[in-house]
């Protein structure tokens, strides 16, 4: 694929030389880059995929993946009010290519290595310079036009050969409200941010794509079904006329006249000159002042680098935030215990692996709870009603067990489990009174929090007769955890490398070890769809908590021999 | 004088290759081992073993005569281990990182905080004590290993490239220091490429290549009458070809 992207963007040769660049250094940069385009993870697949053996043909899946999210942009323009769901196409499509452009665009962007590989060489200006646009537009078309084609052939069959040449044009136009809003949050980031962040923001901007490409997979095949959703009138949103995607669904009144009232078609106009004047601006204002600030995130890479004795801000940690040396003194005795809470409170703050696996799994919680509940066809607001008497805060409680499994597994894996090699070397007696040093401390700092959450809202919800689910729910999920990382990741914090094919024995091990737990689980909702039952929940929280006092215990006396140890050989 | 450290017949292998070969050595307290060797000669194997990070290897290794595997935990709290260029959890700041090692030693914060400000001090690295070290140079990562290794006042120091990646002025630093810790009756196993500094600072001289040692004693020993330096000596043992003919090997093949 690949190769025939590079021979029709080189066609016209002329052209490029005209334009000052020369085509045969022109073909080699672009070739290089689309190689490394189709070797690197994707960013909805970069928790998983990070430092793995790369997928020979990531452009072709890129492009089939691009090809099935478009299918789910579709959905809404089943709906009744045609105009609404054209709105709704067009708003979701942005957001995508959005949240996927600045996720993903901005390693192709920012790549430092140009500055060591290329500049040193005898590439003119121009070259280089066209090389960067044109990768753009190649990487562009490859996410744009797949993802566009469901939409295409949707409309295309149903509204006329008219519809099917008049889309390219409004996702053209949507395409440049897209390149504006990334340009525009590029830049202000980089305006607000200091340049050393930078990083961790588009971290953050991944993190928030992967819940919101997730929440549209759950959510959305639902709403369909949802009576409320369907009903939904444009007319309904009056604000939703200041949107551009709303000027882009109005810019159909000028294939489909009689749907549309007198001010939808002056609007329209809007569609087509509203995307010039980003151009205009993208151009005018926002590239020099965005290639300026590159420039400058280039120049703090390469120079900025920690001097000796010089006092830089950008990566300095501030000394006001103490709060976890005193969780750490307050909750463990043992200096080894101590130093393992330590470590793992450190290294979660700080890692973008970590974040990138991690914070998504809290996001998953509401809205499966969101998907689950609205199951039935009743609009939401009876279904709230109904919550009360129903049991759903049984799953909802149980449902925070999602991020035990990617917290736990990113508490012993990670890309420097090399460093690992100062627990070897060190006179450590008993390696569990690190690794249960470790699990309070993530225990404490994501999970507890996210539980108060979720119980506040069952508290809040399902009132006082609540508490005692709350606290069975949580020795529970406790238990849930320590069995697992006692069977499935008895390991030091940070010291394993993961590979794929332990998985597969892992995902065993973790199904056998959960059955436990998850039949308390069971037992714990029978208890409360029984209710002259209660009485039973205070056995089980009893019989619960010797068995994680037991299990506590053996972590806790983890030896040498017992402990799975890293091969640091090479 | 007992040795402080004795391995014999020590043996490792990696699936089928062995990259220790039957490896027997004595180390006395206060002596200077300078080990030397090509790359994948086995010493960073070697010094794994000493250090307690390998224990699947066979023949025997021995601290103050009785064998490590017996009490593991009294070698490593007497040794401090400086790796070279190794991994480092560099999300972490100097301080947060030498605090995490010196609990693993079991010493109080107060002694960490001092000891490690006063060597970072020393090190040129005062201002950049909280700093998160992902963005350090290599030189400033090798001072943060460096000073992790001496923290809890080792009695055997085993370094292994200590001055990779170190500026001169660093390496003089570094230089000095093997010689006051010498002075102060430290043990020093100290594995590097840097002949001329293991030449100077060592009391004893081990050359290991393919897994076996193949010379060991003084540097005049080694000499053996003649005024050939280090280098030559370990060129002419490790690869018995003419070094010069092949640089000129190479210049010839960019010409053509």
């Amino acid at each position: 694929m690949n190769k025939v992207l590079l021979f029709l963007i080189l066609l016209p040769k002329g052209l490029w030389r005209m334009l000052g660049a020369d085509v045969a250094q022109l073909r080699a940069v672009l070739g290089a880059k689309l190689m490394l385009d189709d070797r690197r993870p994707m960013a909805m697949g970069k928790g998983q995929g990070a430092k793995k053996k790369p997928f020979k043909f990531m452009t072709a899946l890129s492009v089939l993946i691009s090809v099935v999210i478009g299918f789910m942009y579709i959905i809404p323009l089943m709906m009744t009010d045609k105009f609404m769901g054209l709105w709704l196409y067009f708003t979701v499509f942005l957001l995508m290519l959005s949240f996927m452009l600045i996720s993903d665009f901005s390693t192709v962007l920012f790549d430092k290595r140009d500055n060591s590989i290329l500049l040193p060489r005898p590439v003119n200006e121009r070259t280089l310079l066209l090389s960067r646009l044109l990768h753009m537009f190649i990487y562009l078309f490859r996410i744009v036009f797949p993802m566009s084609l469901a939409g295409w052939v949707v409309l295309g069959y149903a509204k006329g050969w008219a519809a099917a040449l008049w889309f390219p044009v409004m996702i053209l136009q949507l395409t440049v409200i897209a390149l504006f809003l990334v340009n525009a949050c590029y830049l202000m980031i980089l305006r607000f941010a200091k340049p050393g962040r930078f990083k961790d923001i588009i971290n953050y901007f991944q993190i928030a794509f992967s819940v919101l490409f997730f929440a549209c997979v759950y959510l959305m095949p639902r709403a369909m079904n949802n009576t409320d959703f369907q009903e939904m009138k444009h007319t309904d949103y009056a604000w939703a006329v200041y949107t551009p995607t709303y000027w882009l669904s109005a810019a159909w009144s000028w294939i489909e006249t009689d749907k549309l009232s007198a001010a939808t078609k002056w609007i329209s106009i809007l569609a087509i000159v509203g995307p010039l004047l980003l151009v205009w601006l993208i151009v005018k204002y926002l590239s020099p002042s965005f290639a300026k600030r590159i420039g400058n995130i280039d120049d703090e890479r390469t120079e900025g680098k920690a001097e000796e004795g010089a006092t830089i801000a950008v990566t300095a940690v501030a000394k006001k935030d103490k709060l976890y040396l005193k969780l750490a003194a307050l909750l463990n005795k043992n200096p080894l215990s101590k130093a393992g809470f330590i470590i793992a409170w450190l290294q979660t703050t700080r890692s973008r692996n970590f974040k990138m696996r991690v914070y998504p799994t809290f996001a998953y919680v509401p809205v499966y709870f969101v998907y689950l509940i609205s199951q039935s066809k009743k609009p939401l607001s009876e279904v709230w009603e109904g919550l009360p008497q129903s049991s759903t805060h049984i799953l909802l409680l149980y449902m925070t067990s999602f991020i035990v499994l990617q917290l736990l597994s990113m508490l012993v894996y990670s890309d420097q489990y090399k460093a690992s090699w100062v627990y070897y070397s060190s006179p450590i007696a008993r390696p569990g009174d690190v690794m249960v040093g470790a699990f309070k401390g993530v225990w404490l700092k994501y999970f507890i929090p996210m539980f108060a959450v979720v119980s506040g809202f069952v508290f809040w919800v399902w009132g006082i007769g609540s508490l005692l689910d709350i606290a069975l729910a949580f020795i529970n999920i406790t238990l849930l955890a320590l069995s697992v990382l006692r069977i499935a990741y008895r390991r030091l914090p940070f010291s394993a490398m993961e590979r794929m094919n332990e998985k597969g024995n892992r995902f065993f091990k973790t199904m056998f070890v959960m059955i436990l737990p998850m039949g308390l689980g069971f037992g714990h909702y029978w208890t409360t769809i029984t209710p002259w039952l209660w009485w039973m929940k205070l056995v089980f929280i009893l019989l619960s908590s010797i068995l994680l006092w037991l299990l506590w215990d053996s972590y806790k006396h983890t030896s040498w021999d017992e402990v799975k140890k890293v091969d640091l050989s090479s | 004088m007992k040795p402080i450290l004795t391995l014999q017949n020590v043996s490792k292998q990696y699936g089928d290759k062995t990259v220790l070969n039957d490896v027997t050595l004595d180390i006395y307290p206060g002596q200077v081992i300078g080990y030397i060797g090509p790359n994948g000669a086995g010493k960073s194997t070697t010094v794994k073993i000493l250090t307690g990070v390998i224990q699947d290897y066979t023949g025997t290794v021995l601290l103050n005569g009785v064998d490590i595997k017996e009490d593991i935990l009294a070698l490593k709290q007497m040794i401090g281990y400086v790796p070279e260029l190794a991994d480092i959890y560099d999300l972490l700041t100097p301080n947060e990182y030498l605090h995490f090692v010196g609990a693993l030693y079991h010493m109080p914060d107060a002694l960490i905080k001092e000891r490690s400000g006063r060597i970072l001090k020393a090190f040129g690295l005062q201002d950049n004590i909280d700093q998160r070290m992902d963005r350090f140079s290599k030189g400033m990562r090798q001072k943060v290993l460096l000073t992790s290794g001496l923290l809890h006042n080792p009695e055997i120091v085993i370094l292994d490239e200590p001055m990779s990646g170190l500026d001169a002025n660093a390496v003089i630093v570094v230089k000095e220091l093997l010689q006051v810790l010498k002075q102060e009756g430290k043990t020093i196993f100290y594995c590097s490429h840097m002949m001329d500094v293991v030449e100077r600072v060592s009391d004893r001289i081990v050359l290991i290549d393919k897994g076996t040692i193949i010379a060991n004693g003084t540097i005049e020993a080694l000499r053996a009458g003649s005024d050939s330096s280090l280098e030559k000596i370990f060129a002419q043992m490790t690869t018995g070809e003419n070094l010069n003919a092949t640089a000129g090997d190479i210049a010839a093949a960019m010409k053509g």
